[in-house]
């Protein structure tokens, strides 16, 4: 019985501790921080303290809410919690070097799958606004999301490939299968055929937390955030957080499944590793990414990720598939 | 035999169906007063015989699923006389009997639907005894074991249809649509007959199994050429490309409850007919150039109806177009001829009905209640209908594979078929067809975001202020479709277990199928393994995503996330309105037809090309149907 009790308690110090929320929201928004304050520099600028996502969590939490008329209330209002635990979901299956909170329940593909769930939310929550430039925002995202699936799959598979060929089943998609090729192979990024679909991935990261270039679907500037036009408040506060969760989350993935290797076996150890290898995935693929481009057009989004990108995943996946 | 023995099930599961059409017949097909009363009772017999006809075939899901009895049932006191099979005869293995579940689910779920949707038109009687004749055709086809019966029930199931699509003879397209439908459909309905003539010169015998017991080996010219027209027909029957056109026209000119059937029950009598045909008459599958067939069928469904769906502006084309691509998934999926691929396909073809079907009634909710179902003129429903507009998320999600929804476990176990035969074969083209499939699912999902957009989100229009939520009936059905969506996709280990693997395993029992009606059977069936690459656990994912929203939520609470200004009745502020950079309020809805302009914009020539490709004009489409066909002759010649 105590048994029993243990360890659920033990999974519910994984959901709401480590690598769950707390870690979620503490490591971020720090990355949020930290990317903030590395794109200032890049444009020669000061840039706000590393602390200042937190800042304007709180603040926002403290303003008042306004739903507007036009708006469906309980989609508007559930849509940021949803998507914010569905993220959070999703990092609690990213193995951080062999330590994975949730062993085998979900592969690369699934996680293909659930990353979709916090996008949706944010694109019904922005639909249920009412807002004719959420209407525009959400279009714009999805268009982002149809874009970035293309080089997602491409490298996904060439990772289940590689890894499969290697174990001798042809291929594998289980994370944890992954992470332990890794472990007796070094790192995929050290394989040459992998490199193209590393780079590619780098460049799904931006798109996929919609950073800059790839930001058309907030794009402050012409059409008012887009699709958080609406929103204000704690609701708000949920978005920027979801949105810093997401940075976290796919560049933790991106170690996972690039940069995976022997760790030390202690999790608090290994966490702080992962954590500075995911700043410095950050600082490569978004800061500054951010600080020399300008905004891109939408279509302009889907035929890059389409063609150069696509393109950059599918020379892994051929080489891959040839096992050169 | 005692009359409950259920060796009579299947037979009594068509027969209700065709005495519940003669009933309403007898109480009077024509309304020439309107009576209430009468319109009641002939609402409840198809409800009775469906329901009826549902039970039997639950009824066999132990013997035949789990026990993998093969029932061959002979009417009348005929059998095997000299060696041949005299009579008709009723064969269901646990492949028919899965169809033929899908098919009485859809069939009863439909007329639950009928009820308050048909309420108001007239000639209420006539549409209950075509629903009826349409729902027996079907059933007939899957539990038949005689390809002329199968012919037979075609023709059945092909006029009510035809005749239920011009059902509302004042929509416009309605008769245009029936017309379309009625040319093409022919054209198939008469390449099965002329098959089957073809078979029955050849070997004298018109029973399936005992077709599939000669044909093999004996392949001549003749018998290769009734292939192709027995494949072509059949296609016609699942409306694959060349012939989506027709279920888009069909399904937009139907009443909604008629489009479940059309997409729910149709189509799976044409995949059932073709893998009949492919794996049991036949018994091609194991060429390398059949499986290119199917699957590149398949893939070109899924992808080619993808794109036009997303280039629909009406709610029900839209949901056409989707029903051919998701069954572009099956056929690709069966096509694989490997077990773990039937089975992928056999889910998604469950799937299919269940989500679609929901789909669609909310389609018909939404005409219901507003008159149009054009994504240009909706906007801001799910103030007025919340329900309907839950129930329709479900759907969404489910078609659109998002997890833990029915749509996904079966995506998924399309995509590890797909790269496993790839990996087992060395052929590179099924890693495309996995990379198109799962393409075309985020296409799927961005059609649908359209659809809630247009339809139930964003701004409501004036005109629909008074707009109410549909009737408990119509929400019943729609509910029924949406636990099971759920239910099915929270299982996969259960459905995989009772209903899919049985019902694959069947398919690789030829043997069984042929000694069960008493012929001899050289097929030994082969070892099939069902193994999975992956890992997905719905129920665990689900428990961890609640336990999170809980937190997240009691902590939003906590933190006063709803402390939500609340507005005074009297007073106008501006800070309630829509933001409008200091404008005046107005109405402003993105149309669905604009949204993704980013991605329409850079595949224009691809679109502008099938604009062109879908003349709308009926020579055109049975142009096409000719040259499918001929295509198909040389191919079988060249690779049989």
């Amino acid at each position: 019985m105590t048994s029993i009790l243990l360890n659920a308690l033990q999974y519910l110090g994984y959901i709401l501790i480590f690598p769950g929320f707390l870690f979620c929201f503490v490591c971020g928004m720090l990355l949020c921080g930290i990317d903030r304050k590395l794109v200032a520099r890049m444009q020669k600028r000061v840039g706000p303290p590393i602390l200042q996502p937190f800042y304007d969590f709180f603040k926002l939490c403290g303003k008042e809410t306004i739903i507007p008329d036009a708006a469906s209330r309980t989609t508007f209002l559930a849509a940021p919690l949803v998507g914010l635990a569905a993220l959070v979901v999703i990092q609690l299956f990213v193995p951080i070097h062999g330590f994975s909170a949730f062993y085998g329940m979900a592969d690369v593909i699934v996680i293909l799958y659930l990353l979709l769930i916090p996008a949706l939310a944010s694109i019904l929550g922005a639909a249920a606004s009412g807002s004719p430039y959420a209407g525009i925002g959400l279009s714009r995202e999805m268009v982002t999301i149809i874009s970035c699936e293309l080089p997602l799959v491409l490298i996904l598979l060439a990772i289940a490939k590689t890894v499969g060929n290697a174990l001798g089943t042809g291929l594998c998609f289980s994370l944890s299968a992954i992470a332990d090729y890794q472990l007796v192979h070094g790192s995929l990024i050290t394989k040459a055929r992998m490199i193209p679909a590393a780079i590619a991935m780098l460049l799904v990261i931006p798109g996929e937390t919609g950073n800059h270039p790839f930001d058309a679907a907030e794009a402050e500037t012409e059409i008012c955030e887009g699709m958080l036009a609406e929103y204000s408040g704690g609701p708000l506060a949920v978005f920027k957080l979801s949105h810093a969760v997401k940075m976290l989350t796919l560049t933790s993935l991106f170690v996972a499944l690039f940069l995976g290797g022997v760790g030390t076996g202690i999790t608090a150890v290994d966490g702080v590793v992962v954590f500075i290898l995911c700043v410095i995935v950050t600082a490569v693929s978004i800061s500054f990414v951010h600080a020399v481009t300008a905004r891109l057009k939408i279509e302009q989004i889907f035929k890059y990720y389409w063609t150069v990108v696509s393109g950059l995943a599918l020379v892994s996946l051929v080489l891959a598939w040839y096992g050169l | 035999m005692s009359m409950l023995n259920y060796h009579h099930f299947p037979i009594y599961s068509i027969m209700v169906l065709f005495f519940g059409a003669f009933l309403i017949a007898a109480i009077g097909g024509r309304d020439i007063a309107k009576n209430r009363k009468t319109t009641g009772v002939r609402a409840f017999i198809p409800l009775l015989a469906t329901a009826a006809s549902l039970a039997f075939l639950i009824a066999l899901i132990k013997p035949v699923m789990l026990g993998g009895e093969v029932i061959a049932y002979w009417m009348g006191s005929r059998g095997i006389s000299n060696g041949y099979a005299i009579g008709i005869a009723l064969e269901v293995d646990a492949l028919s009997l899965f169809f033929a579940l899908l098919i009485a689910t859809a069939l009863f779920v439909s007329a639950v639907y009928s009820i308050k949707y048909m309420e108001h038109d007239d000639n209420i009687g006539q549409y209950y005894i075509l629903y009826c004749m349409l729902g027996g055709g079907v059933l007939g086809l899957v539990l038949s074991g005689d390809i002329f019966n199968m012919f037979i029930m075609v023709e059945i199931l092909t006029f009510a249809a035809v005749a239920l699509t011009a059902f509302r003879t004042k929509v416009y397209g309605a008769l245009e649509a029936a017309f379309k439908y009625l040319v093409v459909g022919c054209m198939g309905s008469t390449l099965i007959l002329t098959g089957v003539i073809m078979l029955y010169a050849q070997y004298h015998t018109l029973n399936l199994a005992q077709l599939a017991a000669l044909i093999p080996g004996t392949m001549n010219n003749a018998t290769k050429l009734a292939f192709a027209l027995l494949y072509i027909g059949f296609s016609t029957k699942a409306f694959i490309v060349p012939f989506h056109p027709l279920a888009a026209d069909a399904h937009g000119a139907a009443p909604a409850s008629i489009s479940v059937l059309i997409s729910g029950v149709l189509t799976k009598s044409g995949i059932y007919g073709i893998i009949r045909l492919t794996y049991f008459l036949f018994q091609t599958m194991e060429l390398g150039a059949m499986q290119f067939m199917l699957v590149f069928v398949g893939s070109v469904s899924m992808f080619v109806c993808v794109t036009m769906a997303l280039a629909q502006h009406d709610f029900k084309r839209l949901l056409a177009f989707h029903s051919i691509s998701q069954i572009g998934y099956v056929l690709a999926a069966v096509g694989l001829s490997t077990a773990l691929g039937i089975s992928a396909g056999l889910y998604h073809a469950m799937n299919h009905t269940l989500f679609k079907g929901l789909l669609f009634l909310a389609a018909g909710a939404v005409l219901h209640e507003t008159g149009t179902t054009d994504l240009g003129k909706l906007g801001g429903l799910s103030k007025k209908m919340p329900h309907t507009t839950v129930l329709f998320l479900i759907g969404a999600f489910s078609i659109s594979g998002v997890p833990p929804f029915n749509g996904f476990a079966s995506k998924w176990m399309i995509y590890q078929a797909t790269y496993q035969k790839a990996v087992e074969t060395g052929n590179i083209g099924f890693l495309l067809v996995t990379i198109i499939a799962l393409i075309t699912s985020v296409l799927t999902l961005a059609s649908f975001v359209k659809v809630s957009q247009s339809v139930f989100f964003g701004q409501l229009p004036a005109e629909y202020e008074n707009v109410k939520e549909v009737p408990f009936g119509m929400r019943l059905a729609m509910g029924i479709l949406a636990v099971l969506c759920v239910i099915t996709g929270l299982v996969p280990q259960l459905v995989t277990r009772y209903l899919t693997e049985p019902a694959a395993r069947a398919v690789f029992r030829v043997g069984d199928y042929i000694s069960s009606m008493g012929f001899a059977s050289q097929t030994p069936a082969p070892a099939v393994s069902f193994a999975q690459v992956g890992v997905w656990e719905p129920i665990s994912w689900l428990l961890i995503l609640c336990i999170a929203l809980l937190a997240v939520t009691i902590v939003a609470v906590a933190g006063k996330y709803d402390r939500v200004s609340v507005r005074s009745s009297e007073t106008v502020d501006t800070k309630y309105q829509l933001f409008y950079g200091g404008e005046d309020n107005f109405h402003s809805q993105v149309g669905g037809g604009d949204l993704f302009w980013g991605f329409k914009h850079n595949w224009r020539h691809y679109f502008s090309f099938m604009h062109d490709l879908h003349s709308g004009i009926v020579n055109d489409y049975a142009l096409w149907a000719v040259v499918a066909l001929a295509l198909s002759i040389v191919f079988v010649m060249i690779v049989l």
